[in-house]
């Protein structure tokens, strides 16, 4: 089992040490630190979650700019430890709310705590915020969220590229309101990530839903929730072998090819093991939430769905040493819907020197850019209203006369964005009943949808 | 540290009750004697925010441990925030202040009968992470109470607590009937009582040769029973003790898989991952080729969604699923899109999806798997470009018929000049030119054309070996070398070899001006403008070859070669098996069996005098003077090594050792004929290469040291019908850059007959580089059959120096200065010390040393302390400082090493291991 957990700043500061077994040398941050940087000896490698130095293995996740790192000697289940980090992850913003560097070291004698109760002997205890609560002591000491930036309305969707976000909201689970009284409230959020390959000539490749209902809950006493979806749901072989259904759009039904649930997950009128042909009417999840932030249910969907955004880029030369790259975007969503922080990113030929940008008249909340060093060309567009179409034509000088090659060199495009209030799969929450203490008790319940780029690309 | 703890703290003070503040400023009284005060205030608010600050110290390295006994005196409260902060400080100074501990011990064992459940298992916890002998002995009748205590949280804490004794104790675990307790544990009505239990149990099995934990069908049942009802952690202890199990029969092994599968479904991938791999392993209990197809298609979507997970899991079961479709490859046959790769992955997850995309391509996907390729081939990250351009290539030799589609893909990449792509598409072209001969030399003068832009060694080198290989259609063949020429002298190694090699064949097949004046040049440059061993010998054949008998050179040069096959399944089935019964563990991830990479160093139980012995010197608390007892040393006859030494006969009359060079001039090219003298003497050579594989040739053989010299001892039988001569040998690159030293001495060998052959071997000449590694590949050939390539392994023993004796003072000196971590410690089950004095003589006969020994009054087992020492490079030697625990008659040697370079010591146990048999 695990030796040692640590924290360390993206510097190599050392933030939390908690040592299990005493078999590992306390040298064992710096030596990670120093192998994570420089992998395979050069800077900007980027060093796999597993390593094993002097017989040593060392497995990290990072998460809000910070390594969390465990060590062991023997032969762990990888998946086990970078979950358990994951879930301290997790742990630690549901006590501290926000979750960085100067979070964990005002409040480390809760993280040390914590640690403790979650991890005894190198072996994962409970990681669950709720029973946690029963023993730990320490209060947690908020810091002021205003002062930490990027926290805008798009932005609580955005903390971490690459990390399933979903922070709904920057409080702690655990410590009371100023005012003394929590506020009831429960945030449930739908947020999916969508993968979607275009060939050159517009035909899709692949397409993907990496979908989370996400929970977190204020509630006091633990009372029972129903969550209830679509009536139309189905879960089952979806993907390359679903041949009955293969291709035909799914008639409206959403399939998911599987999905998986939270622990404390009841599903009464749910049998997992029957197969698509069975049509789901009521599919209710009946549990009593534990407190914090956690994932319901992810799901996985490779049925076709119906793309946010369509792009049309294309590639010509116009001179010996010119060329002219066009590129088109269609926000194919409805009009009461505007997507956020919408990015276009090209890399442009090797031999490009020169890129000159021509937005549309009249265009408003865009911006271009090109990195000379990585010939890479990036058109941000603040705000996209659904039904809207935009374009930008981008002037290319090129050191080398004319090549063949030149559409080979451009592309892939790639895509960013963030889309409030829709959802590709078309799952839906259709009510969120919360089992009533009294009459009088209605606390506030915030359903939200969210979706994300995750792999968006447009071959050229 | 850029913002130091105790500022932190402070700030925390100050949000949450101001005047608290003035504490932590710099004060004129000093902090300790402050915090001192504090500490012993008679206000609890004031005390617990002073072991707060003590702790905030503590953490960021400040000493802080003269405050030890005004912070003990604080544990004997009723708050449990306080009580915590306090424990947490003992678990940190204990080790330091032993005696003091002993102070909290009272504490503790009132804790632990605490009406307040928490306090109960606190204690208990607590008490098991500090690791201090006096400690440890009042653990036991806590630990024994709430094991079985009424509250289910003390009793899980409880079963941990035993792993830790056992960590610290073993013994006393086993005295005081703990594991008979921790066993019983497993029929506990609360699951997280068994799970933790369960995990203990695991790892008192781990560390134990005895065997301890066996899951029965009676404890399967209660396994079983409590995986559904557990935390996922504890599911994840449930499932991997489960995969040790072995079912009874199919039926038995139906029932497990049925309970398991559902786990699938669980949102913690080591749920999933753990859930897996039990079924994998019951799967091969099952016959019924139904269910197992039911049991595939039940685990493709949970094995496709932890693709989706975050990018460090998805790395982890990308290593994985490597594994299962290597062995299952119909489980994700369908799936194969779901591993082309996103653009924003990260670099090792791409990689790896990479190679699972060539293991799932098949004629039915290869046209949208190369429309992928094409498309990595032109993104940024170079590894990954090269890699894509790579798995085209492989997907060529792997797929006969998508060849063609493959060899169009590679021509339209090179055509995009990218001059590392080219250089990738050129070696892998050479390796499709070796799986398909005479079938795609069409695209030669395509590739011809980017000579200029190939700086790469490997890619000129196969460039290179392309056009020697199809010289003959190449026009201008000649010129093409010529170009290459010029800057021989200069070129990597792997280069000239390649030239001259083409150079020759350019000659046999086109034997003109140009070429004839090349290849003079050429053997010119290589027989006396190099250093390099490996290419002046065989220039040295070559020529030799050509002036000698031209067509036969043609015979051996132009030889058909094997053709090579598809490496997309690289590990060998016995490899894959031990990787598969790994799943979800550290091995399946690194693609390596757990013995390479898991030393556990520290988990060796050791006797407490032997404690003394070693981390006594390292404290420096010990007197310097020798901790092995004089008596003991003094019992062993003081010239035995030397006796023994000197033992081994001379080995009959050692080979002729011609030099190397006069020998090729002078040396006719008829086959020595008459057998050689050197008959090796010892026990039976095993067989190194069977008749089966060697078409009748069955080759004997074992490296083995004789005079201070290596030799290859081998045997050659011929079980052909017809007469074998003309044998030679070839080494590959190794970790000794071990190489022959001659030629190889063996006579034409009749049908039937046996020769018997001592080949002198030199140590680093082709060294080859990366972790240290016992494999040794041998090429042998001979006139009348195909080169045979194949594997021996070398015995470190072969190599202890005759000077390997220490003196026992630097055996100490150098045991202390070694790091711990350089301790790697091997439990030798089947090792037999038979009588001491017998296997000392037999262990520095081989050049391992005898330099102490004593024994251990209560286990009656002796130790012994030996030392050997290793070659290495530039004259250097690497010193091995041995410590054998064994009871003297009965089988299982505990053997502990300590050397600056552990990497080498799994070869030093397989030494000793073949040495104690």
């Amino acid at each position: 089992m695990i030796s040692q957990f640590f924290v360390l700043s993206l510097r190599g500061d050392n933030i939390i040490f908690r040592d299990y077994r005493a078999d590992v040398p306390k040298s064992s941050a710096e030596i990670f630190f120093r192998k994570v940087k420089f992998w395979k000896g050069e800077e900007g490698e980027e060093a796999p979650p597993v390593f094993n130095v002097d017989g040593v293995n060392y497995l990290h996740v990072k998460v809000a700019g910070l390594l969390f790192v465990a060590t062991s000697r023997v032969n762990v289940s990888p998946s086990l430890v970078l979950e358990l980090l994951q879930r301290i992850v997790r742990v630690a913003k549901d006590y501290l709310g926000v979750l960085n560097e100067e979070s964990l070291r005002k409040n480390f004698v809760l993280v040390y705590e914590l640690l403790d109760e979650t991890i005894d002997f190198g072996y994962p205890q409970t990681t669950s915020t709720e029973v946690l609560k029963s023993y730990v002591f320490n209060e947690p000491i908020t810091i002021d969220a205003a002062r930490i930036p990027n926290l805008g309305a798009a932005a609580i969707f955005m903390q971490g590229s690459r990390r399933m976000p979903g922070t709904a909201v920057t409080k702690s689970v655990v410590a009371n309101e100023p005012g003394g009284k929590k506020r009831e409230e429960i945030f449930v959020d739908i947020i999916e990530k969508i993968s979607v390959t275009f060939s050159s000539s517009g035909y899709i490749l692949t397409s993907e839903v990496d979908g989370t209902i996400q929970m977190k809950s204020y509630l006091t006493g633990n009372p029972e929730i129903r969550l209830a979806l679509n009536e139309d749901l189905s879960i089952g072989s979806g993907g390359g072998s679903n041949y009955e259904y293969g291709g035909s759009g799914g008639m409206g039904m959403v399939m998911l090819d599987d999905c998986n649930f939270h622990e404390s997950v009841r599903l009464d009128d749910f049998d997992l093991d029957r197969t698509l042909t069975l049509l789901v009417i009521h599919f209710i999840i009946t549990k009593v939430p534990p407190d914090g932030e956690f994932p319901v249910m992810n799901y996985r969907m490779t049925q076709e769905f119906k793309v946010p955004f369509k792009v049309y880029p294309t590639i010509s030369d116009v001179g010996a040493f010119k060329a002219e790259l066009v590129l088109k975007v269609r926000a194919e969503f409805a009009n009461t819907i505007t997507a956020n922080s919408v990015v276009l990113r090209v890399p442009l030929p090797k031999s490009t020197t020169r890129a000159t940008f021509q937005l549309e008249l009249g265009a408003s909340g865009q911006s271009t850019d090109f990195k000379e060093s990585n010939k890479m060309m990036e058109w941000s567009l603040r705000k996209v209203t659904g039904g809207s179409e935009h374009l930008l034509r981008v002037k290319l000088t090129l050191s080398q006369e004319r090549n063949a090659n030149i559409k080979k060199e451009t592309g892939p495009v790639s895509m960013n964005f963030t889309i409030p209030m829709y959802n590709a799969s078309r799952l839906q929450v259709r009510y969120l009943q919360i089992v009533k203490k009294s009459k009088t008790y209605n606390p506030y319940r915030w359903v939200r949808y969210v979706t994300h780029a995750n792999s968006y690309v447009v071959r050229l | 540290m850029c913002l130091p703890g105790n500022q932190a703290f402070f700030i925390l003070k100050g949000t949450m009750s101001g005047h608290d503040s003035k504490y932590f400023s710099t004060t004129k009284k000093g902090e300790i004697p402050e915090l001192k005060e504090e500490l012993n205030s008679q206000y609890k608010d004031k005390k617990k925010d002073a072991v707060k600050k003590v702790i905030a110290a503590m953490t960021v390295g400040k000493d802080v441990s003269m405050l030890f006994t005004d912070v003990v005196n604080c544990m004997q409260t009723e708050n449990l925030e306080l009580k915590k902060l306090v424990y947490l400080y003992l678990i940190n100074y204990a080790k330091s202040q032993p005696d003091l501990a002993i102070l909290a011990v009272n504490t503790f064992v009132k804790d632990s009968q605490d009406p307040n459940p928490l306090i109960r298992a606190l204690a208990v916890r607590t008490m098991g992470c500090i690791r201090v002998d006096k400690i440890t002995e009042y653990l036991c009748d806590p630990l024994q109470r709430c094991l079985k205590d009424d509250d289910p949280y003390v009793r899980k804490t409880a079963a941990i607590c035993v792993a830790k004794l056992y960590d610290i104790n073993a013994e006393l675990v086993e005295d005081r009937g703990f594991l008979e307790t921790l066993k019983d544990l497993i029929s506990d009505s609360n699951p997280m009582v068994v799970a933790n239990a369960v995990a203990a149990l695991a790892e008192i099995q781990e560390s134990s040769s005895k065997v301890i934990f066996e899951i029965t069908s009676h404890t399967l049942f209660k396994l079983l029973a409590a995986l559904n009802e557990c935390t996922e952690w504890g599911q994840v202890f449930i499932l991997d003790a489960l995969s040790s199990y072995k079912a009874k029969d199919a039926r038995d092994a139906e029932n497990i898989v049925e309970r398991v599968t559902p786990r699938l479904q669980h949102a913690n991938c080591a749920v999933v991952l753990s859930a897996v791999k039990v079924i994998l392993q019951q799967m091969e209990h099952i016959s019924s080729q139904d269910v197992i197809r039911t049991l595939c298609k039940k685990m493709a979507p949970p094995l496709v969604t932890l693709i989706s997970a975050e990018p460090e899991i998805q790395y982890v079961a990308l290593r994985n699923i490597n594994l299962i479709v290597q062995k299952r490859p119909l489980i994700l046959a369908h799936e194969i899109k779901v591993f082309f790769c996103k653009y924003n992955d990260p670099i090792y997850v791409k990689m790896e999806k990479l190679e699972i995309m060539i293991k799932l391509a098949s004629d039915r996907n290869i046209d949208q798997v190369l429309l992928e390729f094409k498309e990595y081939a032109t993104e940024v990250d170079v590894d990954f470009v090269r890699k894509a351009v790579r798995a085209i290539g492989r997907c060529a030799i792997k797929l006969e018929r998508a060849a063609e589609k493959c060899i169009g893909v590679l021509l339209d990449l090179i055509k995009i000049k990218v001059n590392y792509v080219v250089q990738e598409a050129i070696i892998v072209i050479k390796d499709i030119f070796r799986r398909y001969p005479n079938m795609y030399e069409s695209i030669i003068a395509t590739l011809c054309e980017n000579l200029d832009t190939l700086d790469e060694p490997e890619a000129k080198a196969s460039m290179i070996w392309i056009i020697g290989e199809y010289a003959e259609r190449i026009d201008n063949a000649d010129e093409l070398l010529e170009s290459f020429l010029e800057t021989f002298p200069e070129e990597p190694a792997q280069v000239q070899l390649q030239l001259l090699t083409a150079a020759v064949k350019l000659f046999l097949k086109k034997p003109t001006e140009r070429p004839q004046e090349m290849i003079q040049v050429v053997l010119n440059n290589a027989t006396q403008e190099t250093d390099n061993p490996d290419l002046r010998d065989r220039a040295y054949i070559y020529w030799r070859l050509l002036s000698t008998d031209p067509e036969a050179a043609k015979d051996v040069v132009l030889a058909e070669k094997p053709t090579i096959s598809d490496d997309s399944n690289q590990l060998d089935s016995s490899l894959l098996d031990e990787l598969l019964g790994n799943i979800a563990t550290l091995a399946s991830v690194y693609h390596k069996p757990p013995e390479s990479f898991v030393s556990r160093v520290k988990t060796v139980q050791k006797p407490e005098e032997d404690e003394e012995y070693l981390e006594g010197q390292d404290s420096g608390q010990n007197e310097s003077s020798a901790p092995i007892p004089d008596s003991v040393v003094a019992s062993v006859p003081a010239n035995a090594n030397r006796a023994a030494s000197a033992a081994p006969v001379q080995p009959a009359a050692a080979p002729p050792m011609p030099d190397l060079m006069s020998d090729l001039i002078s040396l006719d090219l008829v086959p020595v004929s008459e057998p050689t003298a050197a008959a090796p003497s010892g026990p039976p050579l095993p067989v190194i290469f069977p008749a089966s594989a060697g078409q009748g040739l069955q080759i004997s053989g074992r490296l083995i040291r004789r005079d201070g010299q290596v030799f290859y001892s081998l045997a050659f039988e011929n079980n052909t019908t017809g007469p074998l001569d003309g044998f030679q040998i070839q080494f590959n690159k190794n970790t000794f850059g071990l190489a022959a030293a001659g030629p190889l001495q063996v006579p034409s060998l009749l049908p039937g007959t046996k020769a018997d052959t001592l080949l002198p071997m030199l140590l680093f000449q082709n060294l080859s580089v990366g972790p240290p590694s016992s494999v040794l590949q041998v090429a042998v050939k001979n006139h009348q059959q195909p080169v045979w390539y194949f594997t021996d392994k070398i015995p470190l023993q072969a190599l202890f120096l005759e000077d390997g004796k220490m003196e026992r003072g630097s055996f100490l000196e150098t045991w202390k200065a070694l790091p711990d971590s350089h301790e790697v410690t091997r439990d030798l089950p089947t090792a037999l010390i038979s009588s001491v004095d017998a296997t000392v003589e037999k262990l520095s006969s081989s050049n391992l040393f005898y330099i102490a020994r004593r024994m251990l009054k209560d286990t009656n087992q002796d130790v012994l302390y030996l030392s050997c020492k290793v070659p290495y490079v530039s004259g250097k030697s690497i010193p091995f400082l041995v410590e054998l625990t064994a009871l003297v008659g009965s089988p299982g040697v505990k053997c502990a090493v300590k050397t600056p370079s552990p990497e080498m010591s799994p070869l030093l146990f397989d030494a000793i291991d073949f040495l104690l048999k």
